[in-house]
């Protein structure tokens, strides 16, 4: 007889998927508080009459005195200071941002409450509670609190300088996107001196494999030199070596994406290494390689 | 099994908001404050005065976890003990036997209970059948959205006495709600549509049409119970509960095939009547509000819950016997098939029984002295909440 054994078979877990559309509604006076924010791009906060208090977003009553409404409306500056922030280091796909990024806890200038909004414009490592951050507007404000897209320190802006070996953490990225056009490609072969039939003869390139023309290998390669000399780390960057595999031809009018992953940090010269991937507009990766750069020193 | 009770409980203030499809204009904390304002001052109390909050609305509905927190912005329970309670459609009711309880028990003078629902906000569906699997379980519901009580009256009475009966029932209820400025669907329908609304209203599951169905509400209500030493203190007027019974069950429509289930409607109410010596509720109650989902399973509902025989239910619709100066008046605000925002909607049952013995109803107060009301709660695969309100305190059992 067969004997069933719970400790000898699978127990099988069933997939499902269920959307959930739904929507709420601000109420009239969070609506005044979400259109003054996109139309005007004024942050108002509206005050208890009892207790004085100025709260941000809007509420009618205070948890205290709900026998007294909140009935003036206070404009506020849109100021504030870092009370308390996180910085977020892992990565699903509801982000509203590749990490690490910054989620602070504004105290606003005129306000009683604070505000956790994201915080951009400085490394990780260089956010303290007390900092005087603004807010900054959206280009194209929606009727959500992200009107405001994100705070950034107030006051001179900072040096222009990349990120420092300090401030770099594992797992940040940063990318370019370029079109490689055929004006790309033949301004390429000026540079290199590399007139390949491959990349300037159609009725040759017909004959080969790839059955039309294609860029130079280092064409979409070399767009990882605006990563990481301006963004990642960025201004003051050395390149120590860099690496690179090809996987798959670029064709003209291609997009290119180069990115860029802090993967490690080597003490003993103060270098990182990071790697480096190049996908087309169909997401498929074209190159792969890694690349060791000094980043800028500071202070 | 009987409740013992340490001291008795009474309803010393009601409120309610406008029950309406849509209120855009508040937030949730906004439309819970609007009933509590209003049960506060029914009652003369201060926020100060309350001891404890009983908060509840069904489960994820509008999409919100632990919405009582958020809500103290409108509930008052800053700094208060604050229960959350989400028994489905029974959630009103449930907080109505949570708020008696903690009276009751001597652990609390003043509880205020208070259910809400924005069902225009969230997704019901996503609510109740977050994950779904029949086979284990799971199920897949659709609310109150049913033809079986409407196929179940047609097959037993005939279509044409059935179909009358239903329609008569929500006309009936319409007419009521027409007096209730609480109330979401006024439509001021009269008998001579009869006919026309039983064959031309759109239909939606078997014989069950739009007009049939009980409506999907915003609102808020909230009911103030207090102990009898609060009572005495305050010499407050109040609606005095007699008792409570829930009966539960397992959630299944069609464990046995196409066998009819057995009820906990008639279950509750034999219990309830029996420990409460009400030997004929037709003519012992004073007015009943009963959680009427549909026409038809109000119809249906009515022989459970007054353990009617044959087709007295139908007679007592047919004879006009339910409206409010017939033998007993049903849903004087017009029942959950003119207003239910679902969290508050049993609730709702609680509050206007009360407002009927302590004559706050306003419009449709009914003019006989309302000495004994009824409640129902229905929830999700037929569970049931009851319960029964006096003029004057139970005598002790």
């Amino acid at each position: 007889m067969n004997q069933f054994s719970y400790s000898e078979s699978d127990a099988f877990s069933v997939e499902g998927k269920l959307a959930l559309p739904y929507q709420y509604f601000a109420g009239t006076l969070g609506s005044e508080f979400l259109v003054s924010l996109r139309d005007r791009r004024k942050l108002l906060g509206r005050r208890c009459s009892r207790c004085k208090k100025v709260f941000v977003p809007p509420r009618s009553h205070c948890e205290h005195h709900l026998d007294a409404p909140c009935d003036e409306w206070i404009e506020l500056p849109g100021t504030g200071t870092v009370r308390g922030f996180t910085v977020v280091r892992y990565a699903e796909p509801y982000q509203p941002c590749p990490p690490p990024y910054i989620l602070a806890l504004v105290a606003l200038d005129g306000a009683d409450s604070s505000l956790v909004h994201l915080l951009k414009g400085l490394a990780p490592s260089e956010v303290r509670v007390g900092l005087e951050v603004k807010a900054v507007y959206a280009k194209d404000p929606q009727p959500t609190i992200l009107a405001i897209d994100h705070f950034a320190p107030a006051g001179k802006p900072r040096q222009e300088l990349g990120y420092s070996y300090e401030e770099l953490e594992l797992g940040m990225t940063a990318s370019f996107t370029k079109t490689i056009t055929e004006t790309d490609v033949y301004l390429f072969a000026g540079i290199s001196g590399d007139f390949n039939p491959l990349h300037m003869n159609e009725e040759y390139a017909k004959t080969t494999a790839f059955g039309t023309r294609i860029a130079h290998g280092a064409l979409p390669q070399s767009l990882i030199a605006p990563v990481l000399g301006m963004k990642l780390p960025g201004l003051g960057t050395l390149a120590v070596e860099v690496q690179c595999a090809f996987k798959a031809p670029t064709f003209f009018g291609d997009t290119i994406t180069a990115k860029a992953t802090v993967e490690e940090k080597q003490a003993e010269h103060k270098r990182v290494k990071l790697r480096c991937d190049f996908t087309n507009q169909h997401g498929q990766l074209v190159a792969t390689g890694w690349a060791v750069v000094l980043p800028p020193r500071k202070g | 099994m009987e409740h013992r009770r340490n001291r008795n409980v009474g309803i010393i203030g009601t409120g309610q908001t406008v029950h309406s499809s849509h209120r855009e204009d508040v937030n949730q904390p906004e439309l819970i404050r609007e009933a509590v304002a209003a049960a506060l001052a029914d009652a003369g109390l201060a926020v100060e005065d309350l001891d404890c909050v009983v908060h509840g609305n069904m489960e994820l509905f509008e999409m919100v976890h632990q919405p009582d927190c958020w809500h103290v912005l409108g509930t008052g329970a800053f700094g208060k003990e604050c229960l959350r309670v989400t028994t489905g459609g029974t959630t009103g009711a449930t907080l109505a036997c949570a708020a008696d309880n903690l009276c009751a028990s001597g652990l609390h003078e003043v509880v205020l209970a208070v259910g809400f629902e924005k069902l225009q906000e969230g997704h019901t569906t996503g609510g109740i059948t977050n994950m779904a699997d029949p086979l284990w379980g799971r199920q897949l519901q659709t609310g109150a959205l049913t033809g079986i009580a409407a196929q179940e009256l047609i097959d037993e009475f005939g279509a044409e006495r059935a179909r009358r009966v239903a329609m008569k029932y929500r006309i009936l209820m319409d007419q009521n709600a027409m007096r209730n400025r609480h109330a979401h669907r006024r439509f001021g329908l009269t008998m001579d549509q009869l006919d026309e609304l039983a064959s031309g209203s759109p239909p939606l599951v078997g014989e069950l049409r739009m007009i049939d169905m009980c409506s999907q509400s915003d609102g808020a209500c909230a009911v103030i119970f207090a102990s009898e030493d609060k009572i005495a203190e305050l010499g407050a007027k109040a609606a005095w509960v007699h008792d409570h019974l829930t009966v539960h069950r397992e959630e299944t429509f069609t464990l046995w095939g196409g066998q009819r289930e057995v009820g906990t409607m008639r279950y509750a109410a034999e219990r309830l009547f029996r420990r409460n010596d009400l030997k004929d509720p037709l003519a012992e109650l004073d007015v009943f509000e009963m959680y009427d989902p549909s026409s038809w399973w109000g119809v249906e509902w009515l022989r459970e819950f007054l353990l009617l025989e044959g087709d007295r239910h139908l007679r007592l619709v047919e004879e006009d016997q339910l409206t409010p100066e017939g033998l007993l008046p049903l849903n004087p605000s017009g029942g959950v098939i003119a207003s239910n925002p679902i969290g508050a909607t049993a609730l709702i049952r609680v509050a206007e029984a009360a407002a009927q013995i302590r004559r706050t109803a306003g419009d449709h107060q009914l003019r006989r002295e309302v000495k004994k009301a009824l409640a129902s709660g229905f929830g999700g695969t037929l569970w049931t909440v009851l319960m029964l309100l006096g003029s004057e305190p139970p005598g002790r059992r």
